[in-house]
């Protein structure tokens, strides 16, 4: 099963290595983290996404709020949950498959931010399961490079 | 005032009167600051992970927080041992290592090692300070987050220059710490409470598990009032040996591979576990998954983490043990358990010990029985790794003493430098240090501590020549075939006690076994009693 976790933490060096390296000790899997500042300077948030069984998910969860740096955990439900990314991947295209390559984007909400002669950037935010799409419809154009920028993640309500 | 000087006043806030520690040039300013203290005694150890020891058995003894200090580099990477021991066992303890100057920080110059990386798996919280104006906050905080909640060693790494700083404000230690992320939940959910309550009256053969926890949260008495006031029966883990007499009607062993079969049968037929403050690691319960099937299981403990980690509970409930007890002993239970008792005595009875002991030398189990019946009512037991803890945990004759050892890291030599740190805790309290000839080894060298500060301690040898229960592993599960394990004939035991001013005593047999320990327990000075076992005695 999916944990997303959205981690308050506070914003100070070392915090980030001790959530880290709490997934690594204990063989917890990372699948994404995302962190940034809050509106408050001395607070972040850290959305993290992992796998594993309920008590795998369980334990992360307690560990996580075991540290000291930790504010708070709040385990999201997936379906209760807005989770979106967004990712920049460069793509290589020949001038005859260039316009099937901008219509999937165009289907797909993608923007092309940049155009080479043989390849373009093109950044698309969504949830990752969309992301994840969309890489398999530009696999067969070549893909050249790809950065994620990890799920962050919001109830609803 | 400068950083050190504010240190210094720091741990003499908290009411510290002793420290351990190692000097070097990275710690120097915080050392010239304790040159002035009247109120902190520095105990110099001769190694850095022994002032770790030291602390831990000094933290055990006199339920406070223990305090270790070194220099950078690499006394404080020889410290890290004695930390993850600390850690695993949950013992209390601030350690301040000195570090290089905050400008050649990352720049791996002489003795620097980033501590604080070192150790993140092995300490509860750590410090780099910084800034010489942080330390009575870093300091209160080190102190409150070691010896609240689930105890555990906190590390303080502060850069030379910052000890010499002068503090731009006034120094006041807090009164108060206000850390947003930890708020240790001591009370117990009062409807988690209830459940636990009616789990407990709907049961009809209930047993307690004491670990570690218990005793270090203090809750013993009233761990074994309960018991007393609803006869439930009780077994513990190794770390949980304290809780109950052996001649107690409920008491009924330790648990585990290295425990008492009867133990683990009564285990097996309970229809209910209360566990208290264990972690139900690999050694007190090898195969968790199959207990959790057949049997309702109540968790109490601090560290809400622990529950559900290597056991899935029908019943969490998160507190301090004193608390929980407290209103567990009001709680209106009322359960017949008299048929339960009588099936645990017909079941300890029954059961056979098939070990087989050597004739030759001294019998192992005889000898730890002797010993611990002949000890003071309220001696210090300090067993160290290897056979002789096992033999120790197993034979060990509870009145009202402490057994303290580490259960969870098993690091061996921890038992000369913890037992120092108990003497000095509780002088006038007998204190006996059990070991092998290979753990004694490894921290023999702590002997010239104890005489130099006059700390008495009895050192009890189990010496077979061997690293016996490598020896014993290799002998069950390799063939016999013994590698790397030979001690041989070395050290001279009875020149190791002169060296260091010790009586010593040898024993090769058990009929002058009784008269040996008991002229051992009557010197005052230090001394050291080796006895002579043969290396086929086995644990299980």
């Amino acid at each position: 099963m999916k944990g997303i976790f959205s981690v308050l933490v506070e914003n100070k060096d070392g915090v980030l290595s001790a959530v880290s390296g709490l997934f690594a000790r204990r063989g917890y899997n990372i699948d994404s983290l995302a962190v940034g500042e809050t509106e408050r300077h001395d607070v972040s948030s850290m959305t993290i996404v992992s796998t594993g069984d309920q008590r795998t998910i369980d334990q992360i969860e307690k560990q996580l709020n075991k540290q000291v740096d930790v504010i708070k955990v709040r385990r999201l439900e997936e379906q209760r949950s807005i989770m979106l990314e967004m990712m920049l991947i460069r793509v290589s295209y020949t001038p005859t498959n260039r316009a099937s390559l901008i219509e999937i984007c165009n289907v797909m909400g993608a923007h092309i931010v940049h155009l080479s002669q043989k390849s373009m950037v093109i950044e698309i935010h969504a949830d990752p399961e969309t992301i994840g799409d969309f890489i398999e419809l530009v696999r067969s154009y070549g893909i050249l490079e790809v950065q994620r920028t990890g799920t962050i993640s919001m109830t609803k309500v | 005032m400068n950083g050190a000087q504010a240190m210094v006043k720091c741990i003499e806030a908290e009411g510290i009167t002793r420290i351990f520690g190692y000097p070097g040039v990275a710690i120097a300013p915080f050392y010239d600051a304790l040159y002035d203290s009247q109120q902190i005694e520095h105990i110099l150890s001769r190694q850095e992970q022994n002032a770790g020891h030291e602390a831990s058995g000094y933290a055990r003894i006199s339920r406070k927080c223990g305090v270790c200090v070194t220099s950078s580099g690499p006394g404080a990477t020889n410290l890290i041992t004695a930390l993850a021991t600390a850690y695993a066992d949950s013992i209390p303890i601030v350690a301040i290592t000195g570090q290089v100057d905050t400008n050649l920080l990352g720049r791996d110059v002489f003795q620097e090692a980033d501590m604080r990386g070192a150790t993140k798996s092995f300490v509860k919280y750590s410090y780099l300070v910084k800034n010489a104006d942080d330390i009575p906050r870093v300091m209160k905080e080190a102190f409150h987050i070691a010896s609240t909640g689930r105890q555990g060693p906190v590390l303080v790494d502060i850069p030379h220059d910052i000890q010499m700083a002068e503090l731009k404000k006034e120094f006041v230690y807090p009164a108060e710490v206000n850390i947003r992320g930890y708020k240790p939940n001591l009370k117990g959910n009062a409807q988690q409470m209830n459940k636990v309550i009616a789990a407990i009256n709907e049961a009809e053969k209930p047993l307690l598990v004491t670990g570690g926890g218990v005793i270090l949260g203090n809750g013993e008495d009233l761990v074994r009032s309960f018991c007393e006031k609803f006869q439930i029966p009780l077994v513990h883990t190794m770390m949980g040996i304290g809780v109950m007499p052996k001649a107690h009607p409920l008491y009924f062993g330790m648990l585990g591979n290295n425990g008492k079969p009867y133990a683990n049968r009564a285990v097996a037929n309970a229809d209910l576990l209360i566990i208290v403050g264990a972690r139900i690691a690999d050694r007190a319960v090898p195969k968790p998954e199959n207990l959790e099937r057949s049997l309702k299981v109540i968790h109490i403990d601090i560290d809400s983490a622990e529950i559900g980690k290597n056991m899935g509970p029908t019943l969490p409930l998160v507190g301090d043990v004193k608390n929980i007890f407290r209103s567990l002993l009001e709680a209106d239970i009322d359960i017949d358990t008299s048929n339960w008792i009588g099936q645990l005595e017909r079941i300890k009875r029954d059961t056979v010990d098939h070990r087989k002991f050597s004739n030759r030398l001294v019998n192992p189990m005889l000898l730890i029985q002797t010993l611990t019946e002949k000890m003071d009512d309220d001696a210090i037991y300090v067993a160290d790794v290897g056979q002789n803890q096992l033999w120790s945990a197993d034979n060990y004759v509870m009145k009202h003493g402490r057994f303290l050892t580490t259960g969870g890291m098993g690091t061996m030599g921890y038992s000369i430098p913890a037992a120092i740190g108990a003497k000095i805790s509780a002088p006038n309290t007998q204190v006996v240090c059990v070991c092998g000839d290979g753990s004694f080894q490894m921290t023999m060298n702590e002997l010239a501590t104890a005489a130099v500060n006059h700390v008495p301690i009895k050192v009890l040898i189990l010496r077979n020549r061997f690293l016996g229960l490598v020896r014993e592993h290799q002998e069950k599960n390799y063939g016999r075939r013994y590698s790397g394990v030979q001690l041989h004939n070395y050290p001279h035991f009875n020149c190791i006690a002169a060296a260091y001013s010790m009586d010593y005593v040898e024993c090769n047999d058990n009929d002058s076994l009784p008269e040996k320990i008991e002229q051992f327990l009557s010197w005052d000075r230090g001394c050291i009693m080796v006895c002579n076992i043969a290396e086929e005695n086995i644990t299980v």
